[in-house]
């Protein structure tokens, strides 16, 4: 256990520092100047390089890097190019509604994909499953901005039920609900299909477990040896499954922010992105992989926890 | 199993609940919502031209002088009177007393002085205001005591009073500059406004807030103050439709940026009004860099103009809301020349393509004509926004059909500024808005004014004399027939296509009450003194 | 995996992909979509960038049969057109992405001391989700189709070596590869002709379901406005340029999403299909 969880520590940092790397190059081979860009058009020559001088831009290459961990491990990580306000700062207020919309998003769609995946599993051939199935391949294959742009378009304008345009305040409060449902149903609902499969696949498994035949020689009631023995078992593949699944959800809240003008990282990185403000791009997709590591980190140690044959090994 | 499916069911029922009892809920009294497109990169008046920055600028602070709603009349505001000199080179302004700063202290002359020296530029740190011309030719601006400031010319300036009114000539706080030095306008403000700075995310949201000793409102409001709105929040959303459908929905109280298309429909709907500006100039153009190849040639630029069908084109963009122009300066504004309208190269497909025969660019083997090796192509750029696309893709295609290869660059707002000061393309769209032709033709065709705004590298010394003549001209008629050269000389020179002259419309959700368009620099809401909510 | 040696032989696979609804639908659908993509230039009505001024945002009807969009153009020359604009940033994706992993992959598996070093490696790269590829190619060479590419192709390799080094470790425990390298075989051959036939079946699996996927993340990342540009005709670039007429004319934006929802379900359902066809057992 202990040495799984070394293991894993020790991968991830490589990982991190190819982050690091990666955020470094970003801001090497970008076409742009940053410190003619941060001037402005009618900066002179002097002002160009007293801000070079200033950002360090004048060093060689591998001190550059140097000084960009270093600036990083303070929390530092440069100002927009376009505003002059500190990544950081932007950052944090855009963590939080991106933190609370994935939250939104899979407290209805983890346990739907689950209840349907283990439906499925149950009647195994049937009709339902036949439904359940089809509609998780459906699930895979829609384009996120469609979902979203159909709820805006039906549910936002047609029947004015609902707000579509931004964050309406913290998620305790009836308008941040109110304004968090749809981009949490766009989000979520692109990630029903895929947890309904694995969930499928996994109690499919468990079933046909010994143990499962046992308790049901046993007589035990159906219910039980459902939710006890077989759900109980598939569930831990299925908790793997879906921490695995993270980075498919931050490429479609990436694309939800957008839709939905939610004032989250992706939508400022992406923003960032087409206004080649450098520093702010790189802050976010840093933020973004950073996050991503920590919590496959977690989900594999968590694995290891709670998988007897991880645990050995 | 089934206790698990009835709980989903149950989540999913209080889901749909909420929103429908989410919705009884109304937003706060005398707090609105003004939806923009985009958001300024900081809100400084010296360092900023956009009208993003503008419309704020207005809420933020005051000018000495204030442009009435008929886009003509010079209203008292930080000055309540002023003198001219016999000879147009000195104005004395006896500015308000009591005036104050949002964070309680006292304006005078001085603050007053020092925001207009920051202007042009002749404060330390040195702040290079890239509309400095448009103080006029200053020597010196000067506070003569607290409440008298004097400013004074070096040669006369016929329109100083109106491009006082602008954004650019507000009041700010000396101490509050220093104090933030580069981050003025970014972590705060302090300006005598009837709106004070409350708290800014960039690309998000500016909340402004009431500013609660403010008595001096311009007198065209019937409210001169303090403003009935408490808290105002400008609120950027991108995307048109989402802007559209939240004034619908009352989530949103106010804008001016709905698309051309949803004007009509919008119109029709009974929560929403609509209200309009009839004194407004603002006009789209593309224009042409005169010394870069292909472009430099007048017979391109005259196909250009008589390949692209301005009548359809504005039709199909503006869906009605804008109307096709052929010369630069709009029929109704001040020094109009009705007979280089009549010279503008028309929409004729088969002259454009004639002209180019005639000039020897000939059908090449993918379609682009050549001449002397060269392929008549050439690289647009232009600000990333719906209208342009469409404008771009059409008259990309229009001129495909006479053999002319135009390629287009987009960028997102906040770079495009900075890559529309370059000499790396050919041609570009803008859109801008102007009082006079006297102003719209000094803004872009003197020589000095190279290389922005004067972005088409036009350097004709004979314009460049006949606008010094207009500029210093004391009689009307002298200076509109110098206007009237300039115009005819670039209706022949074809140097940039006048495509639409676009209308103000601010819409208004039904929530509120008091809005009125005015439009001064393209900002529709202006100082928003009479704007109240009804519930 | 199975000890399944012989490669399968193509007439059976498409039996038994016939054998099954599913598969059958989305066979048709797949080699439609194919023939349609590769015909676009001959079946389509008229140029996809020609602007009718006069034809705006109209609904479907007798003379443009899938409505015109914002500038007036055709939507469906543009949809035929974008078709191949889509599935060539997939396919060219799947295939740089797709090689590189599979060489790697092999290389792991064949040459055991690297085998450790190769799937660090992987692990790595499998450690960004591909949408921070998309962000970060974006950011450094500028928005457009290269960067896109680029991205998916970096995100496919890690999955691809998974895949067929997983494959391929079962093919390597058994006596004939030992008894192929006793009688002094060369490697190269070695894996192209005895370790790679053996493999072609995963890959053709997995290929197919990464296909789609890698066309909803390009579509994804050219509707944020990071892929292709306008006017080039793609059709999550449609889509994006549609949904600003969203509220008059929805259907400038929907046919084109509605468009990558078939494209993408038609290779999800055949890639399911293949596996059921060719090794139900493969967990992919």
């Amino acid at each position: 256990m202990l040495r799984h969880a070394a293991q894993r520590l020790l991968l991830a940092l490589p990982v991190l520092f190819g982050v690091l790397l990666i955020g470094f190059l970003l801001m090497q081979v970008v076409p742009t100047d940053p410190a003619t860009v941060r001037a402005g058009p009618q900066a002179t020559a002097e002002v160009v390089a007293a801000i070079r001088t200033e950002l360090g831009l004048d060093e060689p290459i591998w001190k550059q890097f140097v000084l960009y961990v270093a600036r990083l491990a303070q929390g530092d990580l440069g100002v927009s190019i376009i505003n002059n306000v500190p990544v950081s700062q932007e950052l944090g207020s855009t963590i939080g509604p991106t933190l609370e919309l994935m939250f939104a998003s899979l407290v209805w769609s983890i346990p739907l994909g689950i209840a349907m995946g283990t439906v499925a599993a149950y009647w195994r051939g049937s009709f339902i499953d036949r439904i359940v199935m089809a509609f998780s391949v459906a699930g895979v294959s829609v384009p996120v901005f469609f979902l979203g742009l159909l709820l805006i378009w039906l549910v936002g304008f047609q029947w004015q039920l609902l707000p579509f345009t931004g964050r309406g305040g913290p998620l305790w409060t009836l308008d941040g609900i109110k304004a968090v449902i749809l981009p949490a149903i766009t989000l979520g609902g692109v990630f029903v299909g895929p947890v309904a499969r694995m969930t499928r696949t996994a109690v499919v498994d468990a079933l046909s477990a010994e143990h499962v035949r046992t308790a049901r020689a046993k007589g035990l009631s159906e219910g039980i040896v459902v939710r006890r023995h077989a759900l109980r078992n598939a569930l831990i593949p299925v908790v793997t499954l879906i921490g695995l699944q993270i980075g498919f959800l931050l490429g479609g809240a990436v694309v939800t922010e957008t839709i939905f003008s939610w004032p989250g990282v992706g939508r400022l990185a992406v923003g960032a992105i087409l206004s080649s403000d450098f520093p702010m791009a790189q802050g976010t997709i840093i933020v973004l992989s950073a996050g991503f590591i920590v919590i496959n980190l977690i989900v594999d140690l968590l694995y290891g926890a709670l998988d007897p044959r991880v645990r050995q090994s | 199993m089934r206790a698990m499916l009835r709980r989903a069911t149950l989540a999913g029922l209080a889901a749909i609940g909420l929103g429908g009892i989410a919705q009884a809920q109304a937003p706060a009294r005398n707090q609105i919502v003004i939806m923009r497109e985009i958001d300024a990169d900081r809100y400084d008046p010296h360092r900023s031209t956009a009208l993003a920055t503008g419309e704020v600028m207005t809420m933020l602070s005051d000018t000495l002088v204030a442009m009435d709603f008929d886009m003509r009349t010079i209203r008292p505001l930080l000055a309540e009177r002023w003198e001219v000199s016999q000879d147009g080179l000195v104005y004395t302004f006896h500015l308000r007393r009591n005036v104050t700063f949002c964070d309680g202290k006292p304006f005078t002359a001085r603050d007053m002085a020092f925001s207009l020296n920051r202007w042009i530029g002749r404060t330390q740190p040195r702040i290079t205001s890239p509309v400095a011309w448009r103080a006029g030719d200053v020597k010196e601006i000067s506070a003569v005591d607290d409440h008298t400031l004097r400013y004074e010319l070096n040669r006369p300036f016929g329109e100083l009073l109106s491009q006082l009114t602008l954004f650019f000539a507000s009041a700010i706080d000396p101490a509050t500059v220093e104090r933030l030095g580069d981050n003025f306008g970014v972590q705060g403000f302090n300006g005598t406004g009837p709106f004070c700075w409350g708290s800014w995310t960039p690309r998000n949201e500016l909340v402004l807030n009431r500013h609660q000793n403010y008595r001096w409102g311009p007198d065209f409001y019937q409210n001169r103050g303090p403003a009935h709105l408490e808290r105002v929040t400008w609120r950027v959303i991108p995307e048109a439709a989402s802007r559209v459908a939240a004034l619908q929905a009352s989530q949103a109280d106010l804008t001016q940026y709905i698309p051309a298309a949803f004007v009509e429909p919008l119109s029709r709907v009974p929560t929403v009004q609509r209200l309009r500006q009839p004194n407004y100039f603002w006009d789209v153009f593309m224009g042409f860099k005169v010394d870069k190849p292909v472009v430099n040639d007048i017979a391109i630029r005259r196909a250009v103009h008589m390949a692209v069908d301005r009548n359809a084109l504005v039709r199909a963009v503006w869906a009605g809301q804008a109307e096709a122009a052929r010369n630069i300066v709009n029929p109704n504004a001040a020094d109009y020349d009705a007979e280089s309208d009549r010279m503008v190269p028309a929409f004729d497909r088969a002259a454009a393509i004639r002209t180019l025969e005639e000039a020897g660019w000939r059908a090449g083997p993918d379609g682009v004509r050549v001449k002397d090796g060269q392929r008549a192509t050439f690289l647009l750029y232009a600000i990333n926004t719906l209208d342009n696309q469409r404008m771009g893709e059409i008259i990309q295609q229009a001129l495909r059909q006479v053999g002319i290869e135009m390629r287009i660059q987009l960028f997102d707002a906040t770079v495009a500024w900075g890559r529309l000061a370059t000499q790396e393309f050919d041609a570009f769209f803008l859109s801008y808005p102007y009082v006079s032709a006297t102003d719209a033709l000094n803004l872009y065709w003197h020589s000095r004014n190279r290389p922005t705004p004067n972005r088409m590298n036009w350097a004709d010394p004979q314009t460049d004399q006949w606008l010094e003549a207009g500029r210093s001209a004391l009689q009307p008629e002298e200076r509109a027939r110098y206007a009237a050269l300039i115009q005819r000389q670039l209706a022949e020179q074809a140097p940039w296509l006048t495509v639409a002259r676009t209308q103000l419309n601010l819409f208004a959700s039904n929530r509120i009450q008091g809005a009125r368009a005015h439009g001064l620099y393209g900002a529709g809401i202006y100082k928003g003194l009479d704007i109240r909510t009804v519930r | 995996m199975t000890t399944a040696i012989e490669a399968p032989r193509k007439p059976s696979v498409l039996r038994m992909l016939m054998r099954d609804v599913g598969g059958t639908i989305s066979l048709v659908l797949v080699v439609l979509i194919l023939l349609t993509a590769l015909l676009a230039p001959w079946i389509s009505p008229r140029d996809p960038y020609e602007t009718d001024l006069l034809a705006i945002m109209q609904p479907p009807n007798e003379t443009y049969w899938l409505g015109t969009d914002g500038q007036g153009r055709d939507i469906l020359a543009r949809m035929l057109y974008g078709l191949r604009v889509t599935l060539a940033m997939g396919l060219a994706s799947l295939i740089f992405g797709g090689v590189i992993g599979a060489v790697v992959g092999f290389c792991a598996a064949y040459y055991r001391r690297a085998d450790g070093t190769l799937m660090r490696l992987m692990d790595i790269l499998l450690s960004f989700p591909a949408i921070l590829f998309g962000l970060a190619l974006a950011a450094i060479f500028g928005p457009g189709e290269t960067s896109v590419v680029i991205a998916l192709s970096i995100a496919t390799i890690p999955l691809m070596a998974r895949i067929v080094r997983g494959s391929a470790l079962v093919v390597m425990g058994l006596d004939y590869i030992e008894a192929a390298r006793a009688i002094g075989m060369s490697d190269a051959r070695l894996i192209w002709r005895h370790l790679a036939p053996n493999c072609l079946s995963a890959i053709f699996v997995f290929s197919t379901l990464r296909l789609g996927q890698v066309i909803l993340l390009g579509s994804a990342l050219s509707f944020l406005g990071l892929g292709a540009q306008p006017p080039l005709a793609e059709l999550g670039a449609m889509a994006a340029q549609g949904r600003n007429f969203l509220f008059i004319a929805p259907h400038i934006s929907v046919i084109p999403s509605v468009g990558i929802f078939v494209i993408v379900l038609a290779f999800n359902l055949l890639g399911d299909a293949l596996r059921d066809a060719l090794d139900p057992r493969l967990r992919i």
